[in-house]
């Protein structure tokens, strides 16, 4: 469910390293007002909805940038969760205005796509390196991982890497691909996708299994048992790799030591310990077995897809609460520094009938015909989620603030609505023109509460000054440089 | 049987005098290597989600399938198991340490299971030889070979653990779980012996390789005990007694799952876009048919093709329009003058290629020439919008609407190719049932008439599957297949003579199946193999 660079740190805390941990003791010690601000660990969130803004043939691009520019904007349908929690909207800006250029007949310019769309917007929306064909993967490393290297430090998970849609829910063809948003660079220099977690009780177990102190000196005693016992049989089964890996030929060796590397990292995972609890930072309850999988979408008696309320749909609702739960508690208790979200997948075809009574999933809602309204409405069912994860960061104190305050937070959409160079129609949802996203936090002077028209502007963009602020010394993602300083104050 | 390979690589072998390529009934001795053959490579190749449910399910009686909700998806391609394709991650390791430690604790869970794990009744928590009995026997189950001393040795550390908790089965817990984490189990490892003199990096596999290969080729599973027995007295040196050991695997009702699933992944009916009773009532027809050709009538494979009869319960007679057989239960009905014939009248093939809410001429169009002819079909420009249906400005029926695939130059290249298939198909909808009119278009009226541009014109899906047999290609494409979804990888230049020396066996045995199986096990490079 990550990717972690070995920490020296978290070994020592492993065995046991208490004065080397005593800083990080010190940042998880809430309200502690001898630390100034700029001590506390910055962090870095991103979010991804696999759909684009507007519907097929409706001349209302979206009804999603607010009206008013500036600070106090209005929330249109597809923001309206963005009232609840108190207003969370004045932690969140909504920045418009934005596009991804494409070929439009000609070659691929920098940071942008080929004409056809799905999924040619993977790799410029997150790595900010052209898609030269509509590959399903990023040309280079995401935000995230990038991030991994300006502030993961030595937290325990470098990155935390999510997807809240459990299925592709498709039974034909090989969408291999569009479920994976973080890539990270290989010793040979090649972008290498991590897979996500998409189970909330695996994140769970990993995150948490070992957390809270126990309550009795027989639990200890249990507990003691247990971890020792389990890092017995992982020092087994990484020990059989000195019988194994001289017998292999280069390629099997490679795939095996990559293998051996994350069982490496699992271990020294294991070996961190938890940090104490604290007003704050506490286990949150176990969430159970998964929800079942929901299996394909069907069709009816006339061969339509039916969107059968059965099919298509694994109780995403409750694994989008949980994982901004354990999101949430993660950042909490520093276990993670970075978070990549995804909570639909490109070109999704989650089916939205539970969630918004619409009978289509996600991705053919925008060609349905319902139009702009109907999209908006899928994508209120996300906002719903992102509001409530801001919500919980900003309601958890931290020194003088609240974890906002050291938190930078972007929400993608998957493209905007207006011309599809492939057909040359003009209000498609297979467009990257129009495009709009979030970024929410106040980490690093980010003014969040306004609405911010950066014409011209990529969505690179967003995400460069959202990682500047999170403590990025750069300032480009791939091909895209710059970031947008009307975002902060 | 002389049978020269594809010239290139030329294998320096250990025996001289051995000029062709051993046929089976030759020495049958699989030590040995011809001159001209040519071995393909294999890597190292993870257990699919599948894969792994069934080799829990046969290694601990563990019907959870919880690999397939915990375990990273495989890609499908058509198959799901392209060990290039397979990644590492974090999240496989979290999955495969959660896995084993459930499995484990549902097997001790289980008296019956926990005591059929044992070959002894311990004496006690310290019970030293009882352990060491059980990790040798349970651990050859697990890694498909014997452990060695030291292996065992270290495993046998674990029983601290059982004098610590006061209980021997807390160590036994342990090694199951460490087991199921091992490298060796999660991946099926192949390194095999250097064949002397071969300077292209030529391995044999040895004996328990060879057991775990056939076994996860015909049954997708482990190796049950009888053969690795086999493997441990080496008697699956000879391409004999690897045939007859294949034979047996065949008889297992295992098997049957094995060809069928190959046969759902291929043909893409694993998963099907209809409500469940649906799916699963046209998996239980296809699976009964291809279980009826292949391991009951044993019959010419390509009956599958000319079946005048289907295996349908009153709900599917009514879904498809044959008449009732009066019966909850499936049995064969014949399709009488109803104009269906075999495998390609199925709703679960006629699923395939399903798009726009609708079936997709051009999509029907691929899946017959790249799964069925084994052909390229380059994928479209990027500069084309392949998410929108085609439009016409003056019908709305789709044999018009599909005209400007053919009206377009660049288009028409590709798609003269396609779209006359499917509209061959187009009286079937994408369950299956047949129709006359496209889908709430009564003024559209649909011809049926189909044609394959190098091969004829058809109407239907029994026209299609007389012109298919007609072609000769089948053979080939259907041996392709299989070596794709046995190796796990499409094949090379390197692997064409191997699929072409079994396309001719395949041939002169009336198209049998079974006999493909065998003759591709018993062939002497399946016990070679190459490094990537």
């Amino acid at each position: 469910m990550s990717s972690l660079k070995l920490g020296r740190r978290a070994v020592l805390k492993g065995l046991g390293g208490a004065s080397l941990a005593l800083p990080l003791l010190e940042i998880m010690v809430d309200g502690t007002p001898a630390l100034a601000q700029a001590a506390r660990p910055k962090r870095y969130v991103v979010c991804f909805g696999g759909q684009s803004l507007g519907g097929d043939n409706d001349p209302l691009h979206n009804d999603y940038v607010p009206n008013i520019i500036g600070p106090n904007y209005d929330l249109k349908s597809a923001l309206a969760p963005l009232a609840d929690h108190n207003n969370i909207k004045n932690e969140i800006s909504v920045v418009s205005g934005l596009s991804i250029p494409t070929a439009s007949g000609g070659p691929v310019p920098p940071g942008g796509r080929v004409d056809f769309f799905h999924i040619s917007s993977l790799s410029p929306l997150l790595s900010g390196v052209r898609a030269r064909t509509d590959e399903a993967h990023a040309n280079g490393p995401t935000s995230d991982q990038v991030m991994v290297g300006a502030i993961a430090g030595d937290t325990t998970f470098s990155s935390l890497v999510c997807r809240i849609q459990a299925d592709w829910y498709l039974s034909v063809s090989a969408p291999y691909g569009r479920e994976m948003i973080s890539y990270k660079t290989d010793p040979r220099g090649n972008p290498v996708a991590i897979p996500p977690t998409s189970s909330p009780k695996l994140a769970f177990d990993a995150l948490f299994g070992n957390f809270t102190p126990p309550q009795s000196p027989e639990e200890a005693a249990r507990r003691d048992f247990q971890l020792r016992s389990r890092r017995s049989v992982l020092d087994l089964v990484r020990a059989s790799s000195a019988r194994l890996l001289p017998k292999l030929g280069d390629s099997d060796r490679t795939r095996l030591e990559q293998h051996y590397d994350e069982i490496r990292a699992l271990e020294v995972r294991i070996a961190a310990l938890p940090p104490p609890a604290t007003s704050t930072c506490q286990k949150p309850p176990d969430p159970g077995a998964d929800p079942p999988l929901g299996g394909s979408q069907g069709t009816d008696s006339s061969g339509d897809l039916t969107y059968d309320q059965n099919l298509g749909y694994s109780n995403e609702e409750q694994r989008a609460r949980v994982f901004c739960d354990l999101i949430h508690m993660a950042i909490t208790c520093d276990l993670t520094r970075v978070v990549s979200l995804q909570f639909t997948m490109f070109q999704s075809h989650m089916n939205m009938y539970q969630l918004t009574g619409i009978p289509f999933d996600l991705h053919e809602i925008s060609h349905s015909g319902l139009g702009t309204l109907a999209v908006s409405r899928g994508i209120a069912w996300h906002m719903k989620h992102f509001g409530y994860l801001v919500s919980k960061l900003r309601d958890t104190p931290e020194g003088d603030g609240n974890l906002l305050s050291n938190t930078a937070l972007v929400f993608l959409h998957e493209g905007g609505h207006g011309r599809d160079p492939s057909s040359g129609a003009r209000y498609s949802s297979h467009s990257t023109e129009n495009m709009a996203c979030l970024i929410a936090g106040r980490a690093g002077g980010l003014r969040p509460g306004q609405h911010v028209v950066a014409s011209g502007m990529h969505p690179a963009n967003v995400l460069i000054t959202a990682m500047k602020a999170a403590g990025y010394s750069g300032n480009s993602l791939g091909e895209v440089s710059g970031d947008i300083p009307a975002l902060r104050s | 049987m002389q049978i020269t390979r594809a010239a290139g690589l030329l294998v320096a072998v250990a025996v001289g005098g051995c000029s062709g390529r051993a046929d089976l009934s030759d020495q049958g001795d699989q030590t040995r290597l011809s001159p001209n053959s040519v071995v393909g490579v294999s890597g190292a190749r993870r257990l699919s989600r599948t894969e792994y449910d069934d080799t829990l399910r046969d290694l601990l009686g563990d019907t959870s399938s919880s690999g397939f909700a915990m375990l990273p998806p495989d890609t499908h391609d058509p198959f799901d198991n392209d060990y290039r394709t397979q990644l590492t991650s974090p999240t496989l390791i979290e999955a495969l340490e959660t896995l084993a430690t459930n499995a484990a604790a549902r097997v001790l869970a289980d008296p019956a299971k926990r005591s059929a794990l044992l070959p002894c009744a311990p004496s006690g928590p310290s019970d030293a030889a009882c352990f060491r009995d059980f990790i040798a026997r349970f651990g050859r189950r697990v890694l498909r070979r014997p452990l060695g001393d030291e292996e065992i040795q270290s495993l046998i550390g674990l029983q601290s653990f059982s004098i610590e908790a006061h209980d021997f089965f807390t160590g036994v817990e342990l090694v199951i779980r460490a087991l199921l984490q091992h490298p060796e189990f999660v991946y099926r490892i192949e390194v095999g012996t250097p064949v002397a003199g071969s300077n292209g990096g030529i391995y044999r596999l040895n004996n328990f390789e060879m057991a775990t290969r056939l076994s996860y080729f015909l049954w997708g599973s482990t190796p049950p005990d009888w053969l690795l027995d086999l493997a441990d007295t080496g008697r699956l040196q000879r391409s004999d007694d690897v045939r007859s050991a294949a034979s047996r695997l065949l008889q297992d009702s295992r098997a049957r799952s094995r060809v069928n699933r190959f046969h759902a992944l291929w043909l893409g009916y694993h998963q099907l876009p209809h409500p469940m009773d649906l799916t699963r009532a046209l998996q239980t027809e296809t699976a009964a048919l291809i279980t009826k050709v292949v391991f009951e009538d044993r019959s010419d494979y390509f009956d599958l093709l000319r079946a005048n009869q289907t295996y349908v319960n009153d709900y599917l007679a009514r879904h498809y329009g044959l008449p009732s057989p009066g019966s909850s239960a499936f049995q064969w009905v014949s399709y009488g003058s109803t104009g269906r014939k075999g495998l390609l009248s199925h709703g679960s093939v006629l699923s395939a290629g399903a798009k726009f809410s609708d079936t997709s001429p051009t999509q029907r169009g691929i899946f017959v020439r790249t799964r069925l002819l084994c052909q390229q079909v380059p994928p479209p420009p990027p500069n084309v919008n392949v998410d929108q249906p085609p439009t016409s400005p003056t019908s709305n029926c789709k044999a018009d609407r599909y005209a400007s695939h053919s009206s377009v130059g660049s288009c028409a290249a590709c798609h003269q190719n396609l779209d006359p298939i499917g509209f061959g198909l187009e009286n079937y909808d994408q369950a299956g049932r047949y129709r006359t009119t496209d889908n709430g278009l009564p003024q559209c009226s649909i011809s049926g008439n189909g044609r394959i541009a190098e091969m004829g014109a058809f109407n239907g899906p029994g026209g299609l599957e007389d012109l298919l047999l007609a072609s000769g290609q089948l053979e080939q494409c259907v041996v392709t297949q299989v070596y794709r979804f046995a190796m796990g990888r499409r094949e090379s230049g390197d692997d064409g003579g191997l699929i072409s020396a079994l396309t001719a066996r395949f041939r002169s045995s009336n198209h049998s199946f079974t006999q493909l199986l065998l003759d591709f096990v018993s062939d002497e490079t399946f016990a070679f193999r190459k490094n990537e």
